[in-house]
């Protein structure tokens, strides 16, 4: 018995061992339980985002009074009402929608392209350039890259000195809403191409092949095929992408430089410079509302995309 | 290299028909492999050719280059006449049928059909009908609004045929579709390409490294190893002339006995030493015959072999040796027989036994006898 014991490998004896312990705190009989008591963690972090969500629903229901700076006892929805018709606000909504609408949608076209070079390239060189082409700008955070870009397009920037060489007059370039969407679309890029990879990957080269032989050009072959198939990648990273850009904070304060605000913005002036918690409670409440909204809308409108489930929808 | 291409391909072939594909001195190198090396033969119209080879041996590079997805390194392939080598698959009219079928799987099985005439752009209003019309032709008449995962492995290779079809086209390429079904409805749907084939006619190329399904489905046999093609024949000629050892031994059961050439005479007729057993046999390749004193071996199905417990009962053949039943297998129709010869060293020839009354005639360690025609054994080199 022992001459065959030792026979086994070390790790064979280690994953035994373990085998034992787990099956001393957790008998097989509580087996069914174990999908639920891998869920816990994640209920419980969900759980706590809940319990903040219902504070600030509390908090947004109160109406902060100027000359005391306290907040009142009773509930009443003030602060709803002025959110929805003062024109600042609206402005500020109205800015950061259509900013993730123009956002998302240039994201998308120049990503595919990304994408679809580096799954598809036969040079193993150039694949591994576009990969940590790709994951360099996560090593460098939002904020840094935004201050680069600063550098960069500032009046004494390096674009306006070249501009500069070949005589034209410095342009401002930054503190606009151009300078806020490229700044966006910059960051946006890699969620974007991350995202869309794994969608081009599970489409076998073989299909493009096969439609060529069957009589289509490639255009015709990436609208009737490869589209549609790479569709559920589009629909997961332009969710991602919008959802990011439009609850933004940094690159509309940094390369919008306070005049290109967004609701995230907004609400951070309500929070820490007006102190207004109520009021900033309720833009935030309205940010998760409009968010959720655009989200639930584009599944409504294409399916689920990578998150549907089980067998493939067309 | 250089013969003038058109009157080779407008040539009459045999039967008097046309030249529907021609492969010129074609090579393909991807950097420093040889894939395929100076291939060329003809395929006359409305002929099923299979491109026969073990894995590796470049069927799948060749067919492609004929489809277009790849450009020959060298040599030059004409399409009825035509050279194609600056012409894009979806220019050719070729319909190919992939080894993983390659259907879309965002469309139903009609939709897949009725793909390559949109992409054709055909009239619209005629495209329901033929649908419909090539899906009856492989056996799916009312599955057209079935996706692709509702169907069944060999339904999905059906809709893979008619998509490959629908369009007419002059030439269709088959990259061993069958290669990943079960055994049964493989050979189910040899048959049904043979019988698809010979009713519309249409030109076709089959790659298969299944030596069975190319005897059974094919006009004509290219047999490849190593890139190079090694003989183009019937079927039946492929099998009982095999040009050289490689053919010989990658199609069928063949015992090879090495020796030394001691004769050769005009007839084709050549004799072997093997110490001092003399075997008689034939030359496998009549325009390349071994000189005396060279190395060669014979090469004997096992299926020409009798095998009998008393050395008087083979007494009609011309070459009897002795041995001991080393192993029988079992083969369902038939019985297969390893017997160790000593008069060569005790290597082990193989031996079938379709009578079933004979069955269980030898056992393991039995002393027989086993004979063959002269006829039967091709010497190569
Ligand atoms: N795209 C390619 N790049 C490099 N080598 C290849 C490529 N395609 C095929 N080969 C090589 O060419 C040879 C023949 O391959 P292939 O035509 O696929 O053989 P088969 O279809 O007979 O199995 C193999 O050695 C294979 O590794
Ligand atoms: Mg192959």
């Amino acid at each position: 018995m022992r001459a065959a014991r030792t026979a086994y490998p070390l790790k064979w004896r280690i994953m035994d061992t373990l085998e034992g312990v787990a099956a001393a705190i957790w008998p097989a009989r509580f087996r069914r339980a174990t999908p639920y008591l891998m869920l816990l963690p994640a209920v419980l972090l969900v759980g706590l985002l809940v319990l903040g969500l219902i504070q600030i629903a509390d908090a947004s229901l109160r109406t902060l009074d100027t000359t005391t700076f306290q907040f009142s006892d009773n509930y009443s929805i003030a602060n709803f009402r002025r959110a929805l018709t003062e024109p600042l606000f609206l402005v500020v909504a109205q800015r950061s929608l259509i900013a993730a609408l123009i956002v998302t949608t240039v994201t998308l076209v120049f990503a595919f392209p990304y994408a679809y070079l580096m799954v598809r390239t036969r040079s193993p060189g150039l694949r591994k350039f576009l990969l940590i082409a790709l994951f360099l700008p996560f090593f460098i955070g939002q904020v840094v890259r935004a201050y680069g870009w600063l550098i960069i397009l500032g009046n004494q920037g390096m674009v306006n000195e070249a501009l500069g060489l070949v005589g034209v007059a410095p342009m401002r370039l930054i503190y606009n809403y151009p300078a806020v969407l490229f700044g966006l679309v910059q960051y946006m890029l890699p969620f974007a191409v991350l995202m869309l990879a794994p969608a081009l990957t599970a489409i076998p080269e073989e299909l493009e092949a096969a439609a060529g032989s069957l009589g289509a050009s490639w255009v015709r072959t990436f609208i009737h095929v490869v589209l549609p198939l790479a569709r559920p990648g589009f629909i997961g990273a332009g969710v991602v992408v919008l959802t990011l850009s439009l609850t933004d904070f940094a690159v509309p304060a940094i390369l919008g430089g306070g005049s290109q605000d967004f609701i995230a913005n907004a609400i951070y002036d309500q929070f820490f410079r007006t102190s207004d918690q109520g009021l900033g409670a309720t833009l935030a409440l309205m940010l998760v509302a409009l968010g959720s909204i655009l989200v639930g809308l584009v599944f409504a409108l294409f399916g689920a995309g990578t998150l549907a489930m089980g067998r493939s929808r067309a | 290299m250089q013969e003038p291409f058109r009157a080779v391909a407008s040539r009459e072939a045999e039967g008097g028909r046309e030249i529907a594909v021609t492969v010129r001195n074609v090579g393909m190198d991807f950097d420093g492999v040889h894939a395929v090396k100076n291939a060329s033969f003809d395929l006359p119209k409305g002929r099923f050719l299979t491109i026969l080879g073990p894995s590796g041996s470049g069927k799948t590079t060749l067919l492609r280059m004929i489809a277009g997805f790849q450009t020959p390194s060298s040599g030059e392939i004409f399409i009825n006449g035509e050279a194609v080598s600056a012409v894009p698959p979806h220019k050719r009219s070729i319909g190919m049928v992939f080894q993983r079928l390659a259907l879309f799987p965002h469309m139903t099985a009609a939709e897949n059909v009725a793909f390559p005439l949109k992409m054709r752009r055909r009239d619209a209003r005629t495209i329901p009908d033929r649908v419909e019309r090539y899906l009856a032709l492989v056996r799916l008449g009312g599955y057209g609004g079935r996706r692709i995962h509702e169907l069944s492995g060999g339904q999905q290779q059906r809709v893979a045929i008619a998509r490959a079809l629908v369009f007419e086209p002059d030439l269709l390429l088959l990259d061993e579709p069958l290669a990943a079904l079960d055994r049964k409805l493989r050979e189910e749907m040899q048959l049904e390409f043979r019988r698809i084939q010979r009713e519309l006619g249409v030109t076709t190329i089959n790659v298969t490294h299944d030596q069975r399904e190319a005897l059974v489905v094919s006009d004509d046999i290219v047999v490849m190893d190593q890139g190079e093609i090694q003989q183009k024949a019937r079927p039946i000629h492929t099998y009982r002339q095999p040009r050289n050892a490689f053919v010989a031994n990658f199609i069928g059961v063949t015992n090879f006995i090495a020796g030394t050439v001691r004769a050769v005479s005009e007839m084709g007729d050549v004799s072997i030493f093997r110490g001092d057993l003399m075997l008689a046999g034939k030359l496998g390749d009549p325009a390349n015959p071994p000189a005396e004193g060279d190395k060669a071996s014979g090469a004997i199905r096992a299926e020409q072999i009798r095998l009998a417990g008393d050395a008087a009962q083979l007494l009609t053949l011309d070459c009897v040796l002795a041995g001991t039943v080393t192993d029988t297998i079992f083969e369902g129709e038939r019985m297969v027989y390893e017997v160790a010869c000593a008069a060569i060293g005790d290597e082990v020839i193989r031996v079938f036994d379709h009578d079933p009354a004979a069955h269980t005639q030898f056992d393991i360690g039995e002393s027989v006898f086993l004979g063959w025609n002269a006829r039967d054994m091709l010497v190569f080199r």
